[in-house]
């Protein structure tokens, strides 16, 4: 197998239009299998490298071996009763292709002739402010330009950053007498019912340190919740001694 | 029209740097010497190709007038290029690659063109070429069409006529018939002359690299 330098190719058209050109075919009356069989040669070589590339070959290998299973089938035929060549949308699609890819290569050499021209202007920037002019200040700003840089600036945007310090007024013994005193209530207590409710995080921190206190001073115990987010404390009757 | 209005469209002209068109030329001669002036966009096209002769066939100057992205603009002659491009970076930028090329003449001819249109004629996907071509500020988006969902339009801009040195869109190459292009014989024609400006890019490069060579020793 040959090897084929991959960059040459703009897309499938181009590549289908290399084969025609390099075999000499009839672009009216392509030979579908032969075609259809080196263009999967190369898409599978592509595959291998670049598979977004090869997104818009695969399907048009697929759109070539759909037109080559109609090819054996009777031909269908429209209103005037003549037979519709399966090849027809593709052999338009080709013809429209190649008319563009001309005028891009005379458009080159309008590029080349063009690069050898230098305009008036080529100076750096006058240094002098100029006239705000409405004209002059939209001057060469499209409508792009203008969605582009509001885009940017909304993605830059920083959220303002608010720090707020409030001081809560708790204590580890306050919290320790408010579980005792929860406990008096009801025999056992979930953790997540003694600090429901609570608003502020050190709230939360001061009481599981105030039961921790508890547990250590062998007041309460502590024992495994159904639910694994969650435990149990219950008063141990302490024997005052 | 008075033949002092040469010097005065002359000095128009060279005075900006950017192309100005006979509309502005009339607006400024009429507003100093008054609206009963007789000139016309045509007699100031004419006016640009007797200035054009001068310079060539009486002065044999080193510049002419451009007719460029629907004005006038001073240029310099190409037969210098390589001297400018040897101080200046501005045409040392790339070429627009096959893609580019591609792309835009389709837009070019089918403007306003919407992308997947576009990509049909391609057949490729052309988001990444769009930004690009978009950001170079070759094409534009100029409306939004009818159908559904309303698809961006793109069409090309006055930049685009100047980086191709075309005066009207009219002045694009007319694609050939696809009579015509089935004949082909041209095609080899077409195949040396982008051999011979690829040689001659080589060249001038060449040029570059030894006389800068020569300037570091």
């Amino acid at each position: 197998m040959y090897k084929i330098k991959l960059d040459q190719f703009e897309g499938p058209l181009d590549l289908l239009l290399f084969f025609i050109k390099r075999d000499e075919l009839n672009i009216y009356d392509i030979p579908i299998s032969r075609i259809t069989k080196e263009f999967l040669e190369y898409v599978n070589l592509i595959k291998m490298l670049d598979l977004e590339i090869a997104g818009d070959f695969i399907l048009m290998a697929s759109t070539l071996m759909h037109i080559k299973v109609k090819m054996l089938l009777p031909r269908e035929v429209d209103e005037k009763g003549e037979q519709i060549d399966p090849r027809t949308d593709l052999i338009q699609a080709l013809l429209e292709y190649k008319k563009y890819k001309e005028v891009a290569e005379e458009m080159g050499y309008f590029e080349t002739d063009q690069r050898k021209v230098s305009f008036r202007g080529n100076f750096s920037e006058d240094e002098k402010i100029a006239p705000p002019e409405y004209d002059i200040l939209l001057k060469n700003v499209t409508l792009f330009d203008l969605a582009k840089a509001f885009k940017k600036a909304i993605q830059d945007l920083k959220p303002e950053v608010v720090h707020e310090i409030k001081k809560i007024n708790i204590t580890i013994d306050e919290q320790i007498q408010f579980i005792l005193d929860r406990l008096e209530k009801d025999k056992e207590l979930h953790f997540l019912s003694i600090v429901d409710g609570m608003r502020e995080k050190i709230r939360i921190v001061i009481t599981f340190v105030a039961l921790l206190e508890l547990t250590k001073m062998g007041q309460i115990g502590i024992k495994i919740s159904d639910n694994f987010n969650d435990f149990i404390l219950y008063k141990l009757e302490v024997a005052n001694g | 029209m008075d033949s002092i209005y040469y010097q005065v469209i002359e000095a128009l002209i060279f005075s900006s740097d950017e192309p100005l068109n006979s509309a502005d030329i009339i607006k400024a001669i009429k507003g100093l010497d008054g609206e009963d002036i007789k000139i016309t966009p045509d007699e100031i096209e004419e006016t640009v190709d007797i200035l054009n002769k001068k310079y060539e066939e009486e002065s044999k100057l080193s510049f002419r007038i451009s007719k460029i992205a629907n004005g006038f603009l001073f240029s310099t002659r190409p037969e210098y290029a390589k001297y400018l491009g040897f101080l200046s970076s501005e045409k040392s930028k790339r070429r627009l690659s096959q893609a580019a090329l591609e792309t835009l003449a389709i837009i070019a001819y089918k403007q306003p063109i919407t992308k997947p249109e576009l990509e049909t004629i391609r057949g490729v996907n052309s988001d990444y070429i769009l930004n690009t071509l978009l950001e170079k500020n070759l094409i534009t988006i100029s409306g939004r069409a009818e159908t559904i969902g309303r698809p961006l339009l793109y069409g090309t801009t006055d930049e685009f006529l100047k980086y191709f040195g075309l005066y009207k869109l009219s002045d694009l190459p007319k694609p050939r018939e696809i009579d015509e292009i089935m004949k082909d014989e041209d095609f080899l024609d077409q195949k040396r002359k982008i051999m011979m400006n690829l040689i001659e890019d080589d060249v001038q490069n060449e040029i570059k690299e030894s006389t800068e060579n020569n300037a570091s020793e």
